[in-house]
């Protein structure tokens, strides 16, 4: 216990704080309110796992729903064909990650040694896959209609849910931070910035990378598991481009390599989902809401390609390092 | 042998229909290591401007034109406002692409409505030629036509003349081009428009033998060119024409026999490539 406090930074309290508030909101807030922010919980932690690829390795996927929809699908359908047990949800968990992990290893092992563009490639095409695959396979996945289940008995209430979620962010959260802070992160770092050099270090590039992807898809896997539990409905859209669209903007908006960002990212992306559906009976243009996003999306990777924290940060640090100039120069 | 005929010939104009597409992808790629997730939006963008006008003027001729036309034009804007920005940033450009993609195909949407469109194939093109036994469609005899007048152009102008001189050197070494004083991001502008044209007359080929278009089936047909870039070796041309081929027939033939493996046995064979020739089958020398 001593060893956590003295290892707390001013941060990670600052973090704390924040979640300890959020886990006495539910007291206050309505039903509605209280879904949408269980739904922001389970899209940061999604948001989180892209953050790792993207963010701290430099690896783009442009099928990272695919884990998403693996984790959701894995749950549904144990729910659906045994009884809602949480022993069920237990084996399904279980499935989805290692299901997760298996497909990102592949994935990872085929195109990781390769170009940048391959394994974006590789993921567009395994993600068209598996929508196709849950599209065609019917007697399982009753296609795009989608179908409703029935989530364990303890599970069923919203403030349970919503306080799950939450505590699985936290989780998540300092467990990435700890992942991308320790040396392991640092060589991620490193990777990113560097391959060549990274390699003539003498590191093994392709498992750093492999084992990266492995985590994060995992950690999507796990997003896609609470995303059923809260929804508790699915349908095809969990293996879309909209939802790697959507993981891509939170991520980007927020800050890539920050952590936090993603999870402003996916604040913000989820309120304006929030927003626009509700502009829809205002002006049919708000129903193609996904050229805003695409527009947005551009305009941040020309402009603002770090992001809400990652900006803040650099005028940040910037401020601290001319103020540190000027006292050299006064000295 | 009518069964195999038709089944031939159906995935010989898939395959000369994703060639088109991936051919600007491949010479893109090669020139500046630029890959374009945009390509199907260009795609689509040929198919519905020249169904527009192939619905208003009823000639299927004015439609390819129309479609080239928007075809060059958009690959003007896509490299001037998208991708010149971040040149020289792989990771930016990757990113901005797909986005691009995404807009394209909304705007399709805003401009054109999201329902779906039926097309039908100009009346000199329907139909089809009875040979003994086997009957041979016409509009799929008349793509696989145009694909290998459109590769045989390509063929000559890039082993025959200068300009391809100079892309296919830039292809294998872009640095030393441009020290033997070429202006190299000139090229590639001209490059990326034929590129563009290419994609949007795959588009409206595509449309009266699909016979319906829909805003979606840029992303979705790209990803088999993505797959046949993978397959023929990123930057070689003639590798995408014989990967496209390959890719167009398994389609086809697993589309009648197990229609539900044929987007997976086209992965499947992306797999095989990339664990035992990761440089594609048509590797580019340099």
């Amino acid at each position: 216990m001593v060893l956590i406090l003295r290892n707390m930074t001013k941060s990670n309290l600052i973090y704390l704080g924040i979640a300890a508030l959020l886990l006495f909101l539910p007291m206050i807030i309505t039903g509605s309110t209280k879904f949408m922010i269980t739904q922001i919980f389970v899209f940061a932690i999604f948001a989180m796992s892209y953050d790792l690829l993207l963010g701290y390795t430099g690896i783009i996927s442009f099928g990272h729903a695919m884990f998403f929809g693996i984790g959701a699908y894995s749950t549904a359908i144990f729910m659906d064909h045994f009884d809602s047990s949480l022993i069920a949800l237990f084996i399904a968990i279980l499935v989805a990650v290692l299901f997760a992990a298996l497909v990102s290893f592949i994935v990872g092992m085929l195109t990781l040694r390769l170009k940048t563009h391959f394994y974006a490639m590789l993921t567009l095409a395994f993600a068209g896959l598996f929508l196709v695959a849950a599209e065609k396979m019917r007697w399982l996945t009753r296609g795009n209609d989608g179908f409703t289940i029935k989530a364990p008995e303890i599970l069923r209430d919203s403030t349970t849910i919503y306080i799950i979620s939450l505590i699985s962010l936290v989780l998540i959260f300092f467990g990435l931070r700890r992942l991308t802070n320790s040396p392991f992160g640092r060589v991620l770092v490193a990777i990113r910035e560097n391959e060549h050099r990274t390699e003539s270090l003498g590191y093994n590039v392709l498992h750093y990378k492999v084992l990266v992807t492995v985590i994060s898809g995992v950690v999507a896997s796990l997003a896609g598991v609470l995303y059923i539990l809260s929804l508790r409905f699915v349908n095809t859209g969990v293996f879309g481009t909209d939802l790697t669209i959507d993981v891509l903007l939170m991520t980007i908006i927020g800050g890539v390599g920050t952590l936090v960002g993603p999870i402003i990212g996916a604040a913000l992306i989820e309120l304006a989902h929030d927003w626009i559906s509700g502009l829809a009976n205002v002006h049919w243009i708000f129903e193609r809401w996904l050229i805003l996003y695409g527009i947005v999306y551009i305009l941040m990777v020309i402009f603002f390609p770090l992001g809400i924290v990652g900006t803040i940060r650099e005028k940040f640090s910037g401020r601290k390092k001319s103020k540190n100039n000027a006292k050299q120069k006064a000295s | 042998m009518d069964l195999i005929a038709s089944l031939t010939i159906n995935g010989l104009a898939t395959g000369m229909l994703i060639f088109l597409l991936a051919a600007g992808l491949t010479l893109i790629f090669g020139l500046m290591s630029v890959l374009n997730f945009a390509h199907g939006g260009l795609f689509i963008w040929g198919a519905y401007t020249g169904v527009w006008i192939y619905s208003m003027s009823e000639s299927f001729f004015l439609a390819i034109i129309t479609a080239i036309i928007t075809g060059l034009v958009l690959g003007l804007i896509t490299e001037r406002l998208i991708i010149r920005p971040v040149y020289g940033n792989h990771i930016q450009q990757i990113l901005i692409t797909l986005g691009f993609m995404i807009v394209l195909q909304e705007l399709i949407k805003v401009v054109f409505g999201p329902d779906i469109k039926a097309v039908n194939a100009p009346a000199w093109l329907a139909g089809n030629f009875q040979v003994g036994e086997i009957t041979l469609i016409k509009y799929r005899l008349f793509i696989i036509a145009v694909g290998l007048l459109v590769f045989f152009t390509i063929y000559l102008i890039l082993k025959k003349t200068r300009i391809g001189l100079i892309v296919r050197a830039g292809v294998m070494n872009r640095e030393m081009v441009q020290t033997l004083g070429i202006n190299i991001r000139f090229v590639f502008m001209a490059v990326f428009m034929v590129g563009a044209a290419l994609a949007a007359l795959s588009g409206i080929l595509h449309a009266p033998y699909s016979g319906s278009i829909y805003a979606e089936m840029g992303l979705e047909f790209s990803i088999l060119a993505f797959i046949v870039v993978v397959i023929g070796g990123m930057g070689s041309f003639t590798g995408s024409l014989f990967a496209a081929l390959l890719v167009g027939l398994a389609q086809a033939y697993m589309a009648y026999y197990f229609p539900a493996l044929s987007l997976a046995v086209n992965m499947l064979i992306m797999v095989v490539v990339l664990v035992f020739r990761p440089q594609g089958l048509f590797k580019v020398k340099g």
